[in-house]
């Protein structure tokens, strides 16, 4: 029966040539590690956000005076409602993490240079594609924490000359945040921004579908294909087969993740939902402490200690630009192993100790 | 020559990002006239909802000033710490007056009614407190203080400005004795103890469900309905009839506590359903890593 079926489809689709072709002969780097599956987890986790969001988005009402009642009955009410609803919280707060050190990964391999720096450009626009789509659904719920970290977080581009009222406003939908906003983040949450998302998702992975991975610099130190004149794949034949090896080491890493999202809710499930969370959103109560979430507390603390406020937003879009081009800032050596530039890991380890530090501080500040 | 190397180097990094960049800081610098510490008090300070607060209001603000005695500002301060406070209740609700216009603040046209006289304060306080103030009248307190004008008003037990939540804690023998003897409180409060006792660990595992997300509103209404309907027998100071009504509040008490238990079993089990998973998934990623590190060895041996 079982092989009648795959004859069935054998015929229609050629699933084993798709196999072999794209699984078993695509060979990755020998330098390919457990790091190098990442942007796959991301993609595993991006699936499980869309797919629990679904199961949220049949019952939740996008109205202020039904949408905390409405999680409040996906959470206790309907069977197993709080387990999709914990997994979409936990998994929002996550995938951030997975993307950081991803990216942390790719820079400190300095795998964006060429000819893969539209790859490490959609890369971080997605990472902050996510990020707002983070902003817009801590919203949704319309309880107390996301009530008032809305309200900071839309504040803060106000500081913007010109055009920052403009933004802010347009984020509010008016002065301050009611029901406008509620609608306008619902639509950026479910619609716009996972479409930008996707779109962002398949071109970078058809470039790394066209590229291959990138190599390690100290294992495959002379795979240099920055030097080539044209586009050419290399082919890596004393690589390891896609399927099985690298496939596994996927597998593990994606089970890895669901076990840190489950162990999450198993041992701290308020972690990401504070005591105000499951307090209905009242504009009249500000709670006595609002902070954003914790990927944010780095970006918040340094506009609180930077005295002049337009100059800590501008600092955040300077990072933010040079984080988006940084393929085409470094562009002079060509050296990718880091170990042989100081001054770029300085720079990287750095970055990495301030946000670490500001996060903290913001944490207890 | 690499001609995308030169494009991107160029017009990118040399030409648009860095004096982009340089602009955006000189144009920062120069404009910036407020710290972000005062549009963010700005912000939040003077937004509607921190008026309505009463925080920032002309009561608070004038009877805060050093013009002021030291006797008007504790008034404040006792408010400040107060049950009133912490639930929103400001100077306004109880005292009238129009706390956004420090002109017309304290005019009688806006509902300015003052401090009120003694014999007034259990019609003062009635206002929002009905059900208590009914109850208070035919207590043999109420009774003694409407009759004579003296005897224990609201504010001998409760204070007036330093108000904290009613509890049992009020019939001690320091208060009590200073008007009579302290054995039938005592009696009173023994009375009343089992359902207080009750209303409180009730009132911390709502509180703690609430915490874990567990929705209690059906609860909640119960409990305060139940908390508020107690409280009043503390007006009474018949202990017979206390000890007969506190049997009815421990049956009605016992539906919500049964509802608390299922929601606590409702937590382990989404506790235990979690923890499954958890192990599940630990499992089977030991299982892709054993696999993965076969496939590696073979790979090396070929």
């Amino acid at each position: 029966m079982w092989g009648k079926i795959v004859h069935w489809i054998e015929v229609r689709i050629g699933l084993e040539e798709l196999i072999n072709k794209h699984l078993r002969q695509f060979k990755t780097p020998k330098g390919a590690t457990f790091w190098s599956t990442l942007g796959f987890v991301t993609l595993i986790a991006f699936i499980l956000q869309a797919v629990t969001g679904i199961m949220l988005l049949l019952y939740y009402i996008p109205h202020p005076e039904h949408a905390f009642k409405s999680v409040q009955t996906i959470t206790n009410e309907i069977p197993y409602g709080w387990l999709f609803r914990l997994i979409h919280n936990v998994g929002g707060n996550i995938i951030v993490a997975v993307i950081i050190i991803h990216m942390v990964h790719v820079f400190l391999r300095v795998s964006y240079k060429k000819p893969r720096e539209i790859t490490w450009v959609t890369g971080v626009l997605m990472f902050l594609l996510v990020l707002l789509a983070c902003i817009t659904g801590q919203l949704l719920p319309w309880h107390q924490t996301g009530f008032w970290q809305t309200t900071v977080t839309s504040t803060i581009p106000a500081f913007l000359p010109f055009i920052g009222e403009g933004i802010s406003s347009y984020m509010r939908g008016g002065e301050s945040v009611t029901g406008i906003t509620l609608s306008r983040f619902f639509s950026f949450h479910v619609v716009i921004l996972p479409v930008f998302i996707v779109g962002l998702m398949l071109l970078h992975a058809l470039l790394i579908r066209r590229q291959g991975l990138s190599t390690s610099p100290t294992i495959e130190p002379d795979v240099d294909i920055a030097q080539q004149k044209k586009f050419s794949r290399y082919d890596h034949l004393e690589g390891q087969p896609c399927f099985p090896h690298f496939s596994l080491k996927r597998l593990f890493m994606v089970l890895i993740y669901f076990s840190v999202v489950f162990s999450v809710m198993t041992f701290f499930p308020n972690l990401f939902l504070p005591p105000e969370s499951n307090i209905q959103a009242d504009p009249i109560t500000t709670p006595e402490s609002i902070r954003p979430a914790w990927y944010f507390l780095a970006p918040y603390q340094l506009i609180k200690t930077i005295p002049n406020d337009i100059m800590g937003i501008s600092l955040i879009v300077i990072f933010s630009v040079f984080l988006i081009f940084w393929p085409f800032f470094d562009t002079r050596d060509t050296e990718r192993n880091i170990r042989k530039r100081p001054l770029l890991l300085s720079l990287a380890l750095i970055i990495l100790a301030l946000w670490t530090i500001l996060t903290i501080w913001g944490m207890y500040s | 020559m690499d001609h995308t190397y030169n494009l991107g180097d160029v017009l990118m990094m040399r030409y648009v990002i860095i004096p982009a960049i340089v602009l955006i800081g000189i144009v920062s610098t120069v404009l910036s006239h407020a710290s972000y510490r005062e549009t963010f008090e700005k912000e939040f300070m003077l937004s509607p909802w921190a008026i309505a607060k009463g925080e920032v209001s002309a009561c608070i603000q004038c009877h805060t000033s050093d013009n002021m005695e030291p006797r008007i500002h504790q008034h404040v301060l006792e408010w400040r710490g107060s049950w009133h406070a912490k639930n929103n209740v400001s100077c306004h609700d109880c005292h009238g007056g129009a706390p956004e216009d420090a002109s017309m603040s304290m005019m009688h046209q806006r509902g300015f009614k003052g401090a009120p006289k003694d014999i007034e304060i259990p019609g003062f306080c009635g206002t929002c407190h009905i059900a208590i103030q009914e109850n208070y009248i035919k207590s043999g307190h109420g009774k003694t203080f409407i009759s004579t004008g003296e005897g224990p008003s609201c504010v001998t037990c409760h204070g007036s400005h330093n108000i904290q939540q009613a509890s049992m804690d009020i019939i001690n023998e320091q208060l009590c004795s200073q008007c009579h003897t302290y054995e039938r409180a005592k009696e009173m409060k023994q009375a009343l103890f089992l359902v207080e006792n009750k209303l409180n660990t009730i009132a911390k595992d709502l509180k703690r469900l609430k915490l874990f997300g567990i929705g209690t509103d059906m609860q909640e209404k119960a409990f305060f309905r139940n908390h508020a309907e107690f409280r009043a027998l503390f007006h009474s100071i018949d202990v017979d009839a206390v000890r007969a009504k506190s049997n009815d509040f421990v049956q009605k008490l016992a539906i919500i506590e049964k509802e608390i238990d299922d929601s606590y079993k409702q937590l382990a089990y989404r506790r235990n359903f979690s923890a499954y998973l958890f192990l599940l998934f630990v499992g089977l990623s030991i299982v892709a890593l054993l696999l993965s590190k076969t496939y590696e060895q073979k790979q090396d041996l070929k």
